[in-house]
């Protein structure tokens, strides 16, 4: 099946500045994929590389199997887009907005806008200049879905959306997605990201650290067990264990971290009389940051 | 895709280019309509014999009273083709690199249709502008002729045709300006700089002796500037004012394909 998106070696730099580096970036249809990382970590100059908006500086980009470059404007008949900084024509109407663009695209049922407008509870007749940032959202939100594409490209979708509109989005993407079509999405978003994403791909400073769906991101990330004693216990029963770290170790109190097998830890638990004991994987936003704690990476890298 | 891009641009400037037409229209009737008064001010003739640098300075040449030369010094050497690059410059910095700077280019950028395609539309919808303009003032001259002015028609739209080619140029050579930097400041600096370079060739070249030669590299040479109100505009200054928009219309083209979009 052809990838959605798929891109080797991307690069881009903005004069001495390298935006985005080496970046192969794999996108299977029919998932909602998550594209994660903080402000200035390359997410919105990968999307404008997809859409031909911007040329990378080497490597290759498809999307829906087409060249990004060569065979753009097919690639823009096919996908829903709606970028991170949108602004729309301050004296026109969410409702001539629709219309134009329908027209553009040669899209001649409009039913679609106008459900999506009922569904956003969307105010389509005054000038958009009029509207709260979260109501002209509402209006590329409908401008990238209107056309019912088989790709969505999605910029920080629920930027400025209150929680009901942003529960409506998850819905509305997951509904794409059982039709069999794709949502690609930047966001920082980790709450969001964690419900509704498939899979995951977090890019820092212009590199892509990880791809994964989020329960593989999950388990491969370390446990945090805590253990309680009946009496205090030392540190170093549990020095020179594979995988294990002691995070904290105070009277009969323990924290771990344990990127290894549980079992090892378990048997020294239960030898010491314990009266409490956790374990849980870490949340996204654990992973997340772990990810952007490990400062291996010079601060050069720079997107905007 | 037809012409979605430049109608959505006509519309969205349609009340300013009603005020610019508004404007020149209260303007050139007030100047036909007071030709009859200046006719036989054999002053104004003399003050200009006496001081021809002057004179030049604001593109009037010859006698100011017969109606080619009250026409040329009010309206057509200068005030005219000042508000029309008002208007090409002002839009041509805006289509492309401003709208990349406010933001609304990304939206059309993503459409099915080529860059080429947009730059194209853009001209055009910068064309039916400034024809707009141009048509109007012609017709309150032409209306002028019942105000004694004694021109023929024929001259009188093929002199609105050059400055309107010209402004054309201009805010050719801004868009493209534009397509290159990305931004709009430049694209204006750019188009502003090299029209008022050529305004003041043009219209200092009769006067002083070493800018002579440069007059041919001045497209108000060719558009106003060589008597044209009087003897009409020749297939030479045509050619000259429409290759020229068109090396700029493909110089806007490269540069838009090239400019990375936000």
């Amino acid at each position: 099946m052809t990838a959605a998106i798929k891109t080797s070696g991307l690069c881009k730099n903005y004069g001495p500045t390298r935006a985005v580096i080496d970046l192969d970036l794999v996108v299977e249809p029919g998932q909602v994929f998550a594209f994660l990382g903080p402000n200035g970590a390359g997410k919105t100059t990968t999307i404008r590389m997809l859409l031909a908006l911007q040329r990378p500086a080497s490597g290759r980009a498809a999307v829906l199997g087409l060249d990004s470059g060569r065979d753009s404007v097919e690639i823009h008949r096919r996908i829903g887009y709606l970028p991170g900084d949108l602004t729309l024509y301050p004296r026109m109407t969410g409702q001539q907005h629709i219309g134009w663009h329908a027209r553009a695209r040669g899209l001649r049922d409009l039913s679609l806008a106008a459900a999506l407008a009922e569904r956003f509870d969307a105010v389509l007749d005054r000038p958009t200049r009029e509207l709260s940032k979260g109501n002209r959202q509402k209006v590329g939100l409908i401008l990238a879905f209107m056309s019912q594409p088989e790709l969505l490209v999605l910029d920080e979708p629920t930027s400025g959306l209150d929680p009901l509109m942003r529960s409506e989005f998850a819905r509305l993407a997951r509904e794409v997605v059982a039709e069999g079509r794709t949502v690609f999405w930047s966001s920082h978003e980790l709450d969001e990201v964690q419900r509704l994403a498939d899979r995951v791909a977090i890019i820092k400073q212009g590199r892509l650290m990880a791809t994964e769906t989020v329960e593989g991101l999950r388990e491969s990330a370390p446990q945090t067990v805590h253990a309680r004693f009946a009496r205090p216990v030392a540190a170093s029963l549990f020095a020179g264990m594979d995988g294990v770290s002691v995070t904290s170790c105070d009277g009969g109190s323990v924290q771990l971290e344990v990127t290894g097998a549980i079992g090892p830890v378990l048997r020294v638990i239960a030898d010491h009389d314990p009266v409490d004991f956790t374990s849980r994987h870490a949340g996204l936003d654990e992973l997340f940051l772990a990810y952007y704690r490990e400062s291996g990476a010079p601060e050069t890298s720079h997107a905007r | 895709m037809h012409a979605d891009i430049a109608w959505l641009d006509l519309a969205n400037r349609r009340r300013s280019l009603i005020g610019y037409c508004l404007g020149m229209a209260v303007y050139a009737l007030v100047v036909v309509a007071m030709y009859p008064a200046f006719k036989t001010s054999t002053s104004l003739d003399k003050l200009i014999a006496n001081d021809s640098t002057a004179a030049a300075l604001f593109g009037v040449t010859g006698r100011i009273s017969s109606s080619g030369g009250w026409l040329n010094g009010n309206i057509y050497a200068n005030f005219f083709p000042l508000i029309m690059l008002l208007l090409t410059i002002g839009y041509g910095a805006a289509c492309l690199a401003g709208q990349d700077e406010d933001g609304t280019l990304g939206l059309l950028a993503v459409l099915p249709v080529r860059r080429t395609a947009i730059v194209v539309q853009k001209a055009a919808a910068m064309a039916a502008q400034a024809a707009v303009l141009a048509v109007t003032v012609a017709v309150l001259v032409i209306i002028g002729r019942s105000f004694q002015l004694d021109i023929t028609v024929a001259n009188i739209a093929s002199i609105s045709a050059a400055v309107l080619l010209m402004s054309l140029d201009f805010g050719l050579v801004t868009m493209a300006a534009g397509a290159l930097t990305g931004r709009r400041g430049a694209a204006i600096g750019t188009g502003t700089a090299i029209a008022a370079a050529s305004y003041l060739v043009s219209s200092l070249a009769p006067e002083v002796s070493w800018i002579q030669p440069g007059r041919y590299a001045s497209l108000f040479y060719w558009s106003v500037g060589n008597s044209q109100i009087s003897q009409g505009v020749s297939p030479g200054d045509y050619a000259v004012l429409i290759v020229t928009g068109l090396c700029a219309l493909a110089a806007a083209i490269l540069a838009f394909r090239r400019l990375d979009l936000h």
